[in-house]
């Protein structure tokens, strides 16, 4: 249960929020560098922390993040003309570079210098990993680039998607880091999906469906230990990563590639959730590329032409209630992107915390809201930075090992939880 | 059916009851914490500093009860401990609910910049016993998860 003050707190990121003003601290994900595939390419809508934006590719090559709405009658640049280093406004041709400065008004004199005292709200866009970042904070407090480690291998060996997905930011991340629902919900798909069956850890999954869970504070976030039995009195450990605010990274399931999540908020009834795939030492194989862009492992169908799922909630995610019968579903829904994301929106867009009745196992939930609150109190009343913008809290992996029945997973896993180059992954 | 407009419509009945959590120290870093915890205007929570010999729960509000008595009211039981593995009446705690199904939770306080060494002695202590386990940095978590449980 959450107040509803504290949940307001933490699901409100428009402008001058405190959550929203958190959120800014960062750099976060905006488009797919193939959005923008070319120089002077037709720019693209861009809604980020309720703020409607246009992101486009200059003729140089430049990326820019400005405000959506030429600032002559409002016009949204969506109709604008990419040419010549900068969009220019259909309706009168106003022109903006991708700063958001304004470089020419036709219907003024260009020596009355009329454009330079017209300039959008623009934002950093930077090309990392195959995924265009962006910072909305004060220029001044702008961190370094990401460095998570999906975005610092080569290119062959990561893939990126994102989904539309219809609920606020924090019960979307919620469900991410919700590791006691894998058991039921996606218990069909570890023997079937291509990107998780076959690993000898799937094994430990489906023999025991009641893990204990440890909950455990990082520097980053949290680590959220789920434990299994496994030979000779060890136990088998799923360890999950949560960054602050709204990362994760999945434990791995044998030599298939490592994945995890960002849940971006759209406005607060909406979220991009970022679904990532790499391996650290290997390029991903076309099969597994292919099966990514066929919405298997954790990424999803398409609506053609958008990013929101051919399952949604106006086709009821395509439930099929013979499978769920037979048990080839838990839930009926497909795939294990969706079976999250149809039970995550079917809460609402914004859920009413005071009514959840959370248990024991709903630990690492808890924490992650305490840590949330902790972190936005410090940000907003004393300035203190949150964590996970220091580049060393990105640089840290999800571990799947078996260790002596009374070691601390930190201790045992040390290594295995921090990214490192042209190491394997920890995986069974 | 999950728009806004569609969200105004939920039910607004009360949709539980009240959940009886007991939570014991069971060393003198938990006990410390047990102590700070229990001022917090509690409904349904009762807090114990220790267990004596013959089986009784000491009550920080002097209310003493047979562990037997205590773990049969109890729908959650949270073992509080630090590091260094004093927490020995893990155990007969855990057994006793064990065998009433109770659900356990155990915490590991005090635990930011502790040895591994230490950290795995009360882990060793608490994991048999603990159908989940939390190591938090800062004590007032705690209370939050037990604010988060509506205690």
């Amino acid at each position: 249960m959450l107040r509803k003050e504290q949940n307001d707190l933490l699901t409100q990121t428009g402008p001058g929020t405190p959550m929203g003003r958190m959120f800014r601290s960062y750099w976060i994900p905006a488009l797919l560098a193939e959005e923008l595939p070319e120089n002077d390419c037709p720019p693209v809508r861009v809604k980020l922390l309720s703020e409607r934006l246009i992101a486009f590719r200059d003729t140089q090559g430049r990326y820019g993040l400005v405000d959506e709405f030429c600032a002559h009658r409002g016009v949204s640049l969506w109709f604008a003309r990419n040419e010549d280093c900068g969009l220019r406004c259909s309706y009168h041709g106003w022109k903006y570079d991708v700063t958001g400065q304004c470089v020419e008004v036709p219907s003024e004199p260009e020596a009355s210098g009329f454009a330079n005292k017209i300039k959008l709200r623009s934002y950093p866009l930077v090309e990392r990993g195959g995924v265009l970042w962006t910072y909305m904070g004060p220029p001044e407090t702008q961190p370094p680039l990401p460095e998570w480690e999906f975005i610092t291998v080569p290119p062959k060996q990561t893939f990126s998607s994102k989904r539309l997905q219809e609920s606020n930011w924090l019960q979307a991340m919620e469900g991410g880091i919700d590791s006691s629902h894998v058991s039921f919900l996606h218990r069909g798909d570890l023997n079937s999906d291509p990107l998780f069956k076959g690993a000898k850890g799937n094994q430990y999954n489906l023999s025991d469906a009641r893990p204990v869970f440890e909950v455990v504070e990082s520097p980053g976030g949290l680590y959220i230990g789920a434990r299994r039995n496994a030979e000779n009195g060890q136990y088998y450990w799923r360890i999950t990563q949560w960054v602050i605010p709204s990362f994760t990274m999945i434990a791995p399931r044998g030599n298939h590639s490592v994945h995890g999540h960002f849940w971006i908020p759209i406005d607060d009834e909406n979220c991009w959730t970022w679904s990532f795939d790499y391996h650290p030492t290997r390029e991903l194989t076309p099969t597994e590329v292919g099966a990514m862009r066929d919405g298997k492992g954790i990424h999803v169908r398409y609506v053609p032409g958008t990013f929101r799922p051919l399952a949604n909630k106006d086709n009821d995610y395509m439930i099929d209630r013979a499978a769920q019968k037979a048990g080839r579903t838990f839930s009926g829904v497909e795939g294990i992107a969706m079976q999250d994301a149809s039970l995550q929106e079917s809460m609402g867009p914004i859920v009413d915390r005071m009514k959840e009745n959370l248990v024991s196992t709903d630990n690492g939930i808890i924490m992650a809201r305490h840590r949330l609150l902790r972190a936005v109190k410090a940000f907003i009343d004393k300035g203190t930075m949150p964590p996970g913008i220091d580049v060393a809290h990105q640089k840290v992996r999800s571990a799947a090992i078996v260790l002596p029945p009374d070691v601390p997973f930190t201790e045992g896993a040390r290594d295995a939880l921090l990214a490192r180059p042209a190491v394997a992954p920890a995986s069974v | 059916m999950n728009s806004a407009a569609e969200a105004r419509f939920r039910v607004q009945a009360p949709n539980s009851k009240p959940r009886a959590i007991t939570v014991v120290a069971l060393d003198a870093d938990g006990e410390r914490v047990v102590r700070d915890i229990s001022s917090g205007g509690w409904q349904n929570a009762r807090f114990f500093t220790s267990l004596s010999p013959d089986g009784t729960l000491i009550g920080i509000a002097g209310t003493n009860i047979t562990l037997t008595d205590e773990v049969e009211a109890s729908d959650l039981v949270v073992l509080v401990a630090g590091p260094g593995g004093r927490a020995d009446l893990a155990p007969r705690i855990g057994e006793a609910c064990s065998a009433k199904r109770v659900m356990t939770t155990g915490f590991v306080v005090g635990a930011a910049g502790v040895s591994d060494t230490e950290l795995s002695k009360t882990l060793a202590q608490l994991r048999p016993w603990s159908l989940m386990v939390v190591i938090a940095n800062n004590d007032e978590y705690i209370a939050d998860m037990m604010a988060a449980l509506r205690a």
